[in-house]
């Protein structure tokens, strides 16, 4: 065989290899967010149960947890106990939001009665909030710094461990 | 009551395109225009819930969202330069079906056509070779033999 094709071949199997080998093991649905140490884009949601609505510039001045998720959301359902915890244990230090989409204020309320409530939830109608955050699917947290600037994104599931490692970033 | 609802519903304020990519910069479309060029547009963003899916083509609903934020922002006059700079900012590069020409993406369009150029360099330098005809053999001047077959030849 030529010399010249085998050097070829071998340098284009070797390439595609370590492609392979570059891609195994990451998550296909994680999307680096080019929203980290930018301003979270701003909104003013309806809250859960009527009430003054709760917009994000009211909320500068301490960390913020925010929390996309959603009553027909199966992971939503392991991760609120957490959240609710955490919520009661860090209590003023740190704001706490949920923020639901595509959802019936109903089942919401529903939720919240049965699995308890420690902090305010917002209604995302449409989900354009959920958009502009660019969510990929829900649970999906977003860890904001005392000026309102983005520090971190959390998909899927958080435990405990992981929520206070998160909020210890937002509050540096 | 209700006049509590109407102002509280008045104060709601979802994050706009406009702080984003600025006014629309075409013109508003409507009916059978806006249904097209909604269709065509979600056939560019990718759905980030699904595996390589337009959200054109997804039943999921954050697809739909997407589908319907891309249809509202047509109807108001957002153009598809603009409206797939929105979403970018948002999910970055991932959205796009049509990766950017920059950066390492630039490989996704350099690399095939490099193949292609090198492919072809390859079958031309082949077919080169296969053409040209062997060097004929120099045969020596004093060969006794040639100069048998020169006699015989000559006669």
């Amino acid at each position: 065989m030529n010399k010249t094709v085998l050097a070829v071949g071998i340098a284009i199997t070797a390439a595609l290899v370590a492609v392979f080998f570059l891609a195994m093991g990451k998550d296909p649905q994680h999307i680096d967010s080019p929203l980290i140490g930018r301003a979270a884009p701003a909104f003013t949601l309806r809250a859960v149960g009527g009430g003054q609505p709760i917009s994000l510039e009211q909320l500068k001045g301490k960390p913020v947890v925010l929390n996309f998720w959603a009553t027909w959301c199966v992971p939503c359902y392991q991760e609120h106990p957490v959240l609710v915890q955490n919520a009661q244990l860090l209590g003023d230090r740190v704001q706490f939001v949920g923020v639901v989409f595509n959802d019936t204020e109903d089942k919401i309320q529903a939720f919240l009665r049965e699995r308890g409530e420690a902090y305010p939830t917002v209604i995302d109608d449409a989900g354009k909030t959920a958009i502009a955050y660019g969510v990929g699917g829900v649970p999906e947290t977003f860890f904001l710094d005392p000026s309102g600037k983005i520090v971190a994104k959390y998909e899927g599931p958080m435990d405990a461990g992981t929520l206070q490692t998160y909020v210890a970033k937002a509050m540096q | 009551m209700i006049a509590f609802f109407l102002i509280a519903l008045l104060q709601l304020k979802v994050p706009d395109a406009q702080q984003i990519v600025g006014p629309p910069a075409a013109r508003p479309l409507a009916g059978a225009e806006l249904d097209k060029r909604t269709a065509e547009i979600a056939q560019l963003l990718r759905c980030p819930v699904c595996q390589g899916l337009a959200i054109g083509d997804s039943p999921s609903i954050m697809a739909m969202n997407m589908k319907e934020q891309v249809r509202e922002l047509l109807a108001r006059g957002y153009s598809q330069e603009q409206i797939l700079k929105y979403f970018e900012q948002s999910y970055g590069q991932f959205v796009l079906l049509k990766p950017k020409f920059q950066g390492v993406n630039a490989l996704v369009w350099i690399l095939p056509l490099a193949a292609l150029l090198l492919g072809l360099g390859l079958i031309l330098m082949k077919m080169n070779k296969l053409e040209r005809p062997p060097p004929a053999a120099a045969a020596p001047a004093d060969d006794p033999y040639l100069a048998r077959v020169r006699e015989l030849v000559e006669k």
